[in-house]
């Protein structure tokens, strides 16, 4: 836990009952932390009975949060080269996490956004989350603003409609699908495998959509993604007759695409892993569950990258591109390869997406999705991974079931007739220019990038834009 | 002048463009090894373009560049780093988001000898001791001497055959001007040839072995520094007398 400060006004009201800033240094760390998380606990549930919804199960929160917060984890021996305290907490927290399908009818009413947010939004959540820790390498470590995101989501959801359904029903290939009807045609890998492959191909179109464009720079570069992610739904939507090949079946999209599953072999029933998502009863469970291992290893990876070589050097491009160049750093191989990770994320996710859905339809991947997921990295906090998660989490959360819960609030105590989520995009522009103005850095900055905003960074054209003898930008000798 | 072998960096005739704007008129200049080579030039005169096309962030459109009798004309600017050339650029542009440190190691980045990078950080720390002192303060944070000798340590971290040094008493109070000068002569006794860009042209010709002046993109005159500072057009132009 972070040392917080208790500013000098709260000491002076604190010294009058007794609790000067002497006797509380002198006290044990676990007790003020115990003091400081009920305190906060405490408000938390006195909040929640005015609202007139308070259970027992409030209760059990806040002891889950104490477990956490209180014991002082840290202390506890390393094993090995590994930090043991220092995983704990989160280890008990993902424990939470991940039995969160069972308890999660037994939690109480939220004031104002009314009961917590069920299993099938959560796994939605973690899909946006995937793509939005995608979208991080290119505009939080790169620095490089991306408006078309989307189409990185909409490959990965075509490949895996292109891998795993009856869309090309002359093949007849099968490599570990489940779930497959009697008579199937077309092409079904397993899930498993269609997961990586779409990553690989999106990262492929990355870098084919990288190449021409991050010679730009700042606008430019925006405006040409803009432009990509608005051409890959038109393609999508016209992709049912290329040249008498029907690539993506236009409009309807394409259907009934497979789910994943460990089928029947021996090793898969040893484990008890469900043979089809599809046909298990718990189907929101199971996809919940495999997308926090999706969105663990999309953690791990982020962060690896994040302190290797690859991801200083996009640090440095970011904080100076100039200077970057003259170290010796190549800038297009390095932002393109910005550009394919993020690429890759945003096509697992688009594949996972497809295959929880059934489907992929081009109507799914407009220019307003390429704004929300760029509003989760903003509002987070660009470059920061927890600050990216909890936007993504937050927006998607919004988007799912938060926004017409409130709206639902908001009509039956002011006795009005609103259509909350009609506003959807309005709320979300309010709640990035309420951001912006009270923390530009995000909610949870990542050190780096709030010292950039607090103090500005070199801007200044490159030889790049020169280069391509296009008069965008002169600087003056 | 004792004729030595082939120069360590030869350029000839460049004409260096922005967009459609001429900047470098054919420039020529020479610098051997174990010189310190100094480009004087009033604000304008094209001496950062002559350092930006030799490091390869503006190729030059005409004439040739050669670094150890290897073509680097359209050498792309990472490559010319590995080659052996370094720059402290003008307005010294650390990244100030990060510690003295991490920026000494971005200096190194084209290197991989993870022992001889230690070495060279050793050695940085060394002629600036009080870089040693704040390595792990954020670079912004630093006065603007420290911030040259940042930015001097991150391009000698990358072990280069020749140093470009654009501007660096640029701002600086005279103290760190004098500090600055000796470290310069310092790396050069080293074994660092040294290509000087100064706006302070005599200091810079004090320590220079030769010198360019140049004018509207091209070179105006050349000579041995101390006969350029006797030159009586440069004493007017640039040393501030009449």
């Amino acid at each position: 836990m972070r040392r917080g400060r208790i500013s000098e006004r709260w000491w002076a009201l604190l010294g009058r009952f007794g609790l000067t800033q002497q006797r509380w240094g002198s006290w044990p760390a676990w007790m003020r932390r115990l003091v400081k998380a009920t305190t906060w606990l405490g408000l938390g549930l006195i909040l929640t009975a005015a609202f007139g919804t308070w259970t027992t199960s409030a209760l059990a929160v806040a002891a889950v949060v104490l477990l956490i917060v209180v014991p002082p984890w840290d202390r506890l021996p390393n094993i090995g080269p590994y930090r043991t305290g220092r995983w704990i907490p989160w280890l008990i927290a993902l424990g939470f996490v991940v039995a969160y399908p069972y308890y999660v009818n037994g939690l109480p009413q939220l004031p104002v956004f009314g009961p917590f947010p069920n299993v099938h939004t959560m796994v939605v959540a973690g899909i946006f989350t995937m793509m939005a820790l995608g979208l991080n390498f290119v505009v939080g470590y790169a620095g490089l603003l991306d408006l078309g995101y989307v189409a990185f989501y909409a490959m990965g959801a075509y490949v895996c409609g292109w891998f795993a359904s009856e869309q090309f029903a002359g093949q007849h290939i099968d490599v570990g699908a489940v779930g497959l009807q009697q008579g199937w045609i077309g092409i079904h890998l397993s899930i498993w495998l269609v997961l990586p492959i779409a990553g690989l191909m999106t990262a492929l179109i990355g870098v084919i959509i990288g190449l021409p464009t991050l010679r730009l720079r700042g606008d430019y570069l925006a405006i040409v993604t803009l432009g990509f992610g608005e051409i890959m739904p038109q393609v999508a939507d016209n992709g049912n007759n290329l040249g008498g090949f029907n690539l993506t079946n236009g409009t309807g999209g394409i259907t009934s695409i497979d789910g994943p599953g460990f089928g029947h072999g021996t090793v898969a029933r040893a484990l008890h892993l469900p043979a089809s998502y599809l046909g298990a009863g718990n189907l929101d469970s199971l996809f919940f569950w495999t997308v926090i291992v999706l969105v663990l290893i999309t953690i791990f990876c982020s962060a690896r990258l994040r302190d290797s070589r690859l991801g200083r050097a996009w640090i440095a491009i970011r904080e100076d591109e100039t200077a970057a160049a003259a170290m010796g750093i190549p800038l297009m191989r390095t932002k393109t390869w910005s550009y394919a990770t993020g690429a890759f994320f945003g096509g697992v996710a688009g594949a996972y997406y497809s295959s929880y859905n059934g489907g992929a339809f081009p109507d799914q991947f407009l220019f307003q999705i390429s704004v929300f997921i760029l509003c989760m990295v903003i509002l987070g906090g660009m470059g920061s991974i927890p600050g990216v998660m909890l936007g993504a989490w937050f927006l998607a959360y919004l988007d799912q079931e938060g926004l017409s819960n409130v709206g639902g609030w908001i009509n039956s105590h002011f006795n009005t007739n609103i259509n909350v989520p009609n506003y959807e995009f309005g709320i979300y522009g309010l709640i990035i220019v309420v951001v912006m103005l009270l923390r530009p850095e995000g909610l949870i900055p990542s050190s780096r990038r709030a010292a950039e905003l607090h103090e500005g960074v070199h801007d200044e054209p490159l030889y790049d834009v020169e280069e391509l003898n296009a008069p965008l930008t002169e600087p003056t000798v | 002048m004792t004729a030595a072998a082939a120069p360590l960096l030869e350029v000839d005739g460049i004409e260096t463009f922005y967009g459609s704007i001429q900047a470098l008129r054919g420039v020529s200049l020479q610098v051997r090894e174990g010189e310190i080579v100094t480009l004087i030039g009033a604000n304008g005169a094209g001496k950062s373009t002559t350092l930006r096309s030799i490091n390869g962030l503006n190729h030059p459109r005409r004439g040739s560049i050669t670094f150890e009798g290897q073509d680097i004309t359209e050498t792309p600017a990472h490559d010319v780093v590995k080659l052996g050339i370094a720059q402290s650029p003008e307005g010294r542009r650390l990244f100030p988001r990060m510690t003295v440190l991490e920026n000494l190691e971005m200096g190194a980045f084209q290197r991989s000898d993870r022992a001889g990078m230690q070495e060279d950080i050793d050695r940085v720390f060394a002629l600036f001791p009080r870089l040693a002192e704040r390595k792990s303060q954020k670079a912004g944070t630093l006065s603007g001497g420290e911030q040259q000798m940042c930015a001097i340590g991150r391009a000698l971290m990358a072990r280069p055959r020749l140093l470009m040094l654009d501007e660096p008493s640029m701002g600086l109070a005279p103290i760190f001007v004098d500090r600055i000068f000796e470290t310069i002569v310092e790396v050069n006794k080293q074994g660092t040839s040294i290509l000087l860009v100064e706006q302070n042209a005599l200091m810079a010709l004090q320590v220079a072995s030769r010198g360019y002046v140049l004018e509207t993109g091209t070179v105006a005159l050349t000579d041995d520094a101390a006969q350029l500072a006797q030159n009586e057009d440069v004493r007017k132009a640039y040393l501030g007398e009449s």
